[in-house]
């Protein structure tokens, strides 16, 4: 099962729509990792709104894509949380997602924005011409 | 059932003088009921149900068993009749004690009306009374069990409600959210308020929570990690929290438990709290230049 | 996917769909018990746990979910098991932090603060974790 990375401008998006296994977790972030190199992307959202159930080895996954594109340059946004997700997750004990959290997309953008704007390396805004793939 | 009529004493004083045990009976729940308010039993209703009662308790020594006890399955009408008057007297207000006497009271007068009948026979004595102490008491306990669980379900009921109305979550801005706690924080009351909480907050997309703790009294190391659960679960939401109204106490009991809380803006007052949310949705309250005060 | 919907007491759990499953049937249950969307999650992430580890540890396992309600309380059970070679050290497995797999490690110390009752038996050829969340009935 593929997860599909869609490029704004140098900001990749994706949602994880439902449960990975080991092996589509391993892919994704290959998958991912390669495109932030690629692409030099400057920030990546994680879209999580459709996971209902977010256990300890999801989390990890989804923590470990977001150390992984740090250490690659990007900035990472976790958005969409449900209310109760984040409510197992710290009943369990389970350590912050490391990433910070937005409710919607329109805010991870904003907020990315806002950081990747405040990065020594940005030298500029347009790669507007650059389309959905 | 047999109509063996070993009872034969009991039965014949049922019979014979129905009129003068009923009036005996009602007179002993009256006296124990004379402290009710008058609103709480209409006496006429009252008579008839006991009148109603006897006829059925005379009924049931009329056919008791020459061996073993009465049978009274939790499904006998009779058992129905008095769990449904048992609950009625809880929701009025009556007491445990009040309401077994209903019951127990013909107990006493129909031992007293046995032994002054004059029974020779100390066997045939025995196995009346014993049927009295069969029938009465089993109804007692019906009566009596029926009271606790209608009395722990109006209870619960208001608890229930009680939960629900402590803690509302009120929207005080734009996405800024504002939950007082107010009194004693248990483990029910903070998951229902919590989970209100993290709703709301991702409903409206509050970025900023306050959560304002000056009417919590105790502050102890369970309300600190009830606490801490919400802020945590509330941060991973997205959310700002704005913490305020803790008093010194608290401030120990946390600082104690080596609990820092990183990433949260506290303030004394919730004047400050509430000016410090605003602030950050980039806000600010101001005098109006033209107000005449 | 419409069997999601149909009550189901057993799953066999031998990959992530199997784990998917047996998590809307735990939900499915509870909500018909009445239990609130909070509890709901706790439970599918329970399972989620639970059946991972048997995936992880053991290959394949069933999920069992179960209506224990009595007059007081609606309650649900859920017993997770397999044949895997078992928990070696059971006291050190559910301590925090604790993991083999390289997972976060909330494992089953966390899986424990999601439920009310919480059981474990383990030897080789045969781990049962039982949970179990009750609610009471008005």
């Amino acid at each position: 099962m593929r997860i599909a990375i869609p490029r704004l401008g140098r900001i990749l998006l994706c949602a994880i729509q439902q449960d990975l296994s080991d092996d589509d977790a391993l892919e994704f972030q290959s998958n991912l990792l390669s495109t932030i190199a690629d692409v030099e992307a400057l920030g990546v959202v994680i879209d999580i709104s459709a996971l209902d159930v977010v256990d300890s080895f999801m989390a990890r996954v989804i923590n470990d894509t977001a150390s992984m594109a740090r250490l690659l340059g990007a900035e990472i946004i976790v958005c969409g949380i449900q209310p109760f997700v984040a409510l197992t997750l710290v009943e369990m004990g389970q350590g912050l997602l490391g990433a910070n959290c937005t409710f919607n997309l329109e805010q991870g953008l904003k907020t990315l924005q806002a950081r990747i704007a405040l990065r020594g390396d940005f030298t500029a805004t347009k790669d507007d011409d650059e389309h959905f793939d | 059932m047999s109509a063996h009529n070993h009872l034969a004493a009991l039965n014949l004083l049922l019979t014979t003088q129905r009129p003068e045990i009923l009036e005996k009976w009602t007179a002993e729940i009256l006296k124990s009921w004379s402290k009710r308010l008058p609103n709480t039993f209409n006496v006429s209703e009252m008579r008839l149900h006991t009148a109603q009662l006897l006829e059925q308790v005379s009924q049931i020594f009329a056919c008791y068993p020459t061996h073993g006890l009465w049978d009274f399955p939790e499904s006998h009408p009779l058992a129905l009749i008095m769990s449904e008057f048992s609950a009625s007297r809880a929701v009025a207000g009556f007491t445990p004690t009040e309401t077994a006497q209903y019951v127990m009271s013909l107990k006493s007068v129909l031992t007293l009306a046995l032994i002054r009948v004059g029974i020779t026979s100390a066997a045939e004595l025995e196995t009346n009374l014993s049927a009295v102490e069969d029938v009465i008491g089993r109804l007692t306990l019906v009566t009596f069990s029926a009271f606790v669980a209608t009395r722990e379900r109006i209870i619960l009921g208001q608890s229930a409600s009680l939960i629900d109305l402590s803690t509302p979550v009120i929207r005080l801005w734009d996405r800024v959210l504002l939950l007082p706690l107010v009194g004693v924080i248990d483990t029910a009351r903070a998951r229902k308020f919590t989970e209100n909480l993290l709703e709301a907050i991702t409903r409206y997309e509050a970025s900023v929570t306050v959560i304002d703790v000056t009417g919590v009294p105790v502050f102890d190391t369970a309300v600190a990690r009830h606490l801490m659960k919400t802020v945590d679960a509330a941060q991973l939401l997205g959310t700002r929290v704005v913490m305020t109204g803790l008093n010194p106490e608290g401030a120990l009991t946390l600082t104690k438990l080596g609990i820092t809380m990183p990433n949260v803006i506290t303030r004394a007052t919730l004047r400050t709290g509430v000016a410090e949310a605003l602030a950050l949705i980039g806000r600010r309250i101001v005098t109006i230049p033209s107000s005449q005060s | 996917m419409n069997t999601l919907t149909k009550y189901c007491d057993t799953v066999t759990v031998r990959n992530t769909s199997d784990i998917v499953l047996a998590r809307s049937c735990a939900r499915a249950l509870a909500a018909r018990l009445g239990f609130g969307k909070a509890d709901q999650t706790r439970l599918a992430t329970a399972v989620s746990e639970l059946t991972r580890n048997v995936i992880m540890y053991a290959g394949s396992g069933e999920c069992n979910v179960t209506d224990t309600s009595d007059a007081e309380f609606n309650r649900i059970e859920i017993t997770v098991k397999d044949h895997g070679p078992g928990i070696a050290d059971i006291e050190l497995a559910m301590q925090d932090g604790f993991s083999t797999g390289g997972s976060m490690g909330a494992g089953l110390a966390g899986t424990r603060r999601l439920v009310e009752d919480f059981s474990l038996e383990s030897a080789p050829g045969l781990t049962k974790v039982t949970v179990s969340l009750s609610l009471r009935r008005t």
